[in-house]
């Protein structure tokens, strides 16, 4: 055979249209019609989906898909105006039972009835616009069932109902709750919203509303709060059982609304069980309660915090002016101390450790403290006694705990420089009594100041210690000096005082008994010869003597006393019998220190080394004044002195505060003049503005003074007002 | 002519300067009059001039002549300032006065002057005005430019002050008085007033001398 040419085999499309029969379109529906009611009529069994399929593929292929999709449109809607029906006919309860199951259904069928219409969902319908088959059902299901009228109120009315059953405590078919809110959420959110949740929400809002009156009415604030908190813990959890997880926010709010937002003044400020009770009686449980609820309501914690503060101010305020508080400034810081502790306590344990919480707890602290200007002497006053003797025995840490909450107090005060004053006159008298604790103590609390205030708030505190230290050693060099020649005399032990700075206390000596005169002008000669061009004052107000004395039946006992009591006991040596007129002329002590003196040596029982006739306790100039033969003491060692520091007398403080005001003046002045020298013009309330700030660490400047300064500066040409404008201020080189 | 009328009254001084010299040089007191006119020379003047001594105008003349202190010309002072009025005769003096006196209704001439006051009226060496002669300056500054407060003023001073008047004080009492309205209406609080000044607007509202309007 020869090679033949091979053909190209061509598939000719038919020349001439091929219709469909019209009549196979009509049959093909008509099969496909009737699989869709044996599906709803759970007769589904007998289908062949191939043939389901083939068939309905053949109907879009042909172009019949129009008919094939309005045709599934009709048999469905139809299908669904009886399940409908059935629906509207249950009773009662079953009514949701009803639609449960049925909606079941339905879902099954829809998925068969997409399935074998696949070809026609992923071809004609979006070519020709249309809604896709499981769409499709779930939109005929809402039209017929969900919203048909018969159908729509009940559902709610239903739905409400048994959450409000719930509410009251019946226990109801969470079950069967959650398929019906997740059916209304398959239909779409719209649904969801407005067939249930948009109502939902409106009767909740009444319904809380309405308890949360009753509520109120007979609950005291805790047991309000756990009623509250209970409730929305409630609702968080129904969402969580049967309702969609976007309703939670909705619905607390709802309830924060209701239970707590309208009710926030009221619950704060009820009578013995609001706020302030419960920081009173330190209800941590409670306040974290409100703590918690609160935060959830705009303004919610402002409120507390608001009230806790004014709460703070008024009791503060009270602390700081009642005389009874203020007899003890001891007791007075104490109490201070333990206000604060209570309030971090309750901010740490109910109020997470807030910030704001804390601050507005510094700046109450902050207000009130500076109320009395005898907070700073106070303040020292506290420390002076836990320098002394309050922390013995007290472990390191310990002792670096107290003074840190003393620092903490100190940094509220504005009036710094007045405690520095105060600070340095106890430390003083603590250095120079040797009362203090601890070296190590003195200086821990010093490094504090020092981190707190910087270097000249301590530089010259430190001085006095080296002065302590310097003396010692100046003792030692003028006993080696000495050898022999003392012999039986007194022992002496010099304190030498650089004047600037210790605190200042003028006063002139008194008269010495004759034995320390020799002595002290030993020591004189000797310091001199060492330290040439200086010059030396006895401080006989501030020293302390120990005396052996021997009374009537041959006690021997050994009077710590200060220098002054001294004086006056070494005069009964050469007299039995003395009165106030003779001890003053004798011993040249002031009056009122004199009085003290004698009060403390003749009116103190079981101190009584002098007896004084009439025995009453004033010192008057007539009194007379005995050696006390009979005193007795089981002690062979008596302390009569009193250099403890003291709050001072009325007179004293005024001094102090007057020194304390002139101070300030030339640190002002300095501010000023610093300030200006940089910033050359400055208008007056700028100035005012940068004084106060550099000085804050202080004091507070009183904006009159700085004016006064100001005033001062100008007439001394250090300033000139600016000739253009009157407000300005020129600095002059 | 000219130069007789100073000498005239340059001589009247002379006479003063020896009587001084003589008296203050015994007792080793320092001889400030060194040609100088003093009290008595200007009492002359003034009778001259048919002016009293205690007329303002003559604060006026004081201020032309730049003198340093009142009751006192020195020879500088006094020709210095007669040059530059264009005066040579006592007449010539006579006319200028009212000329003089106009110039005090001038607002800057009169503040220059108030100014100058200051320093012409207190002790030399002295760096404040003595209160009483402050007063007295005051009131006759203010008769010629009309203050209504400066009666309430005075007396303020008097009772919560009674102290010398400062140089600042003095100049910005002027300011007041220029600017802040009788009823304090549009006085401010931070208007870097001196403090004396702030003082006496408390005085005024505790005492209810003025109402104080909205500020």
């Amino acid at each position: 055979m020869s090679a033949q040419k091979k053909r190209n085999f061509k598939i000719e499309a038919f020349k001439h249209r091929v219709e469909l029969d019209p009549n196979y379109a009509e049959r093909t529906w008509r099969v496909l019609e009737h699989a869709i009611h044996e599906i709803y009529n759970h007769n589904a069994s007998g289908l062949s989906f191939e043939e389901l399929y083939r068939n309905a593929y053949n109907m879009v292929l042909h172009k019949y898909g129009e008919k094939l999709y309005s045709g599934l449109v009709n048999t469905m809607t139809g299908h669904l105006k009886e399940i409908a029906r059935s629906i509207e006919a249950a009773q009662g309860g079953f009514f949701l039972e009803e639609l449960n199951v049925k909606w079941g259904d339905h879902n099954k069928a829809l998925q068969m009835i997409r399935d074998i219409l696949m070809y026609m969902d992923r071809t004609f319908v979006p070519s020709n616009h249309k809604t896709p088959v499981h769409e499709l059902g779930l939109n005929l299901w809402r039209d017929n069932i969900i919203h048909s009228s018969k159908i729509q109120t009940r559902l709610l009315d239903m739905l409400l109902d048994l959450i409000h059953r719930e509410r009251t405590g019946e226990v109801i078919n969470r079950g069967l709750m959650r398929n019906i809110t997740k059916m209304l959420m398959d239909l779409g959110s719209s649904v969801y919203q407005e067939d249930f949740e948009k109502p939902f929400l409106g009767v909740s809002a009444s319904f809380y509303s309405v308890e949360s009156q009753q509520l109120i009415e007979c609950c005291d604030c805790g047991e309000y709060l756990r009623k509250a908190e209970r409730r929305l813990n409630e609702e968080i959890e129904r969402v969580s059982h049967y309702l969609d997880v976007k309703s939670e926010v909705k619905i607390t709010s709802v309830v924060e609304g209701e239970m707590i937002a309208n009710h926030m003044q009221r619950l704060v400020h009820m009578e013995n069980s609001g706020l302030v009770s419960m920081l009173v009686d330190d209800k941590y449980e409670d306040l974290s309660r409100m703590y918690n609820l609160f935060r959830r309501v705009p303004d919610g914690l402002s409120t507390i915090k608001d009230v806790m503060t004014s709460h703070l101010r008024e009791t503060g305020k009270q602390l700081v002016s009642d005389p009874e508080k203020l007899k003890d400034p001891v007791d007075f810081v104490q109490h201070l101390l333990d206000e604060k502790d209570k309030y971090d306590k309750i901010i740490s344990k109910a109020f997470n450790n807030d910030k704001t919480f804390q601050n507005a707890l510094n700046s109450s602290f902050e207000y009130f403290i500076n109320l009395n200007n005898r907070s700073p002497e106070f303040i020292s006053l506290y420390v002076d006694d836990k320098l002394r003797k309050g922390l013995k025995g007290v472990s390191e840490e310990d002792v670096e705990v107290v003074l840190d909450k003393v620092m903490m107090l100190f940094r509220y005060l504005q009036e710094k420089d007045v405690f520095e004053k105060y600070y340095k006159q106890h430390l003083a008298k603590r250095l120079l009594s040797g009362k203090s604790v601890s070296d190590d103590t003195e200086r821990s609390m010093i490094v504090k100041l020092k981190t707190e205030c910087g270097y000249q708030f301590t530089s010259k505190l430190e001085g006095m210690f080296t002065d302590m230290k310097t003396s010692i050693d100046t003792m030692q060099g003028f006993y080696s000096s000495q050898y022999s020649e003392i012999g039986d005399g007194p022992t002496l032990a010099v304190q030498v005082l650089t004047t600037g700075s210790w605190p200042t206390q003028p006063s002139a000596p008194c008269n010495l008994p004759a034995e320390i005169v020799v002595i002290c002008e030993k020591f004189r000669t000797y310091y001199l010869g060492t330290h040439t061009g200086r010059r030396l004052t006895w401080q006989t107000n501030m020293g302390t003597a120990d005396i052996k004395a021997t009374f009537g039946k041959g006690q021997k006992h050994e009077l710590n006393v200060s220098t002054y009591q001294m004086c006056i006991l070494m005069l009964f040596n050469s007299a039995d019998q003395l009165t106030y007129r003779e001890i003053e002329q004798a011993t040249e002590i002031p009056p009122s220190d004199l009085k003290r003196c004698l009060q403390s040596l003749a009116c103190v029982k079981g101190k009584n080394v002098l007896r004084k006739e009439p025995m009453s306790k004033d010192i008057a100039e007539d009194d007379a004044f005995y050696f006390n033969d009979k005193f007795m003491s089981k002690f062979f060692k008596v302390k009569i002195g009193t250099v403890a520091a003291q709050k001072e007398s009325e007179p004293e403080k005024q001094e102090t505060r007057q020194r304390v005001e002139e101070d300030r003046k030339p640190q002002i002045e300095a501010a000023i003049v610093r300030i200006m020298k940089s910033r050359r013009v400055l208008d007056h309330n700028t100035i005012v503005t940068e004084v106060t700030s550099q000085l804050q660490s202080r004091f507070l400047p009183n904006p009159v003074i700085i004016k006064k300064r100001i005033e001062s500066l100008i007439e001394r040409e250090f300033l000139e007002r600016d000739k253009a404008d009157r407000k300005l201020y020129r600095y002059l080189a | 002519m000219v130069v007789r009328q100073y000498r005239e009254v340059g001589e009247k001084y002379e006479e003063e300067k020896e009587k001084w010299t003589r008296c203050g040089k015994s007792r080793g007191i320092p001889n400030p009059y060194v040609d100088m006119i003093l009290v008595d020379g200007i009492t002359l003047l003034c009778n001259d001039l048919q002016v009293d001594p205690q007329d303002i105008v003559m604060l006026v003349v004081s201020w032309h002549m730049k003198a340093a202190t009142m009751c006192e010309f020195s020879r500088q002072e006094f020709i210095g300032g007669l040059q530059y009025l264009g005066i040579d005769t006592i007449e010539k003096f006579r006319d200028k006065l009212s000329y003089m006196r106009s110039e005090l209704k001038d607002e800057q001439k009169f503040r220059e002057i108030y100014n100058f006051a200051f320093g012409w009226a207190k002790e030399k060496g002295q760096k404040s005005l003595a209160l009483d002669t402050a007063i007295g300056m005051w009131q006759l500054l203010f008769a010629e430019r009309h203050w209504p407060l400066v009666d309430h003023w005075c007396q303020f001073l008097q009772m919560r002050h009674n102290k010398a008047i400062s140089r600042d004080t003095w100049s910005q009492l002027l300011e007041f008085a220029k600017t802040v309205d009788l009823q304090l209406s549009n006085y401010d609080e931070e208007g870097a007033w001196p403090y004396l000044i702030d003082e006496f607007v408390e005085y005024l509202t505790e005492n209810g001398i003025v109402q104080r309007g909205q500020n």
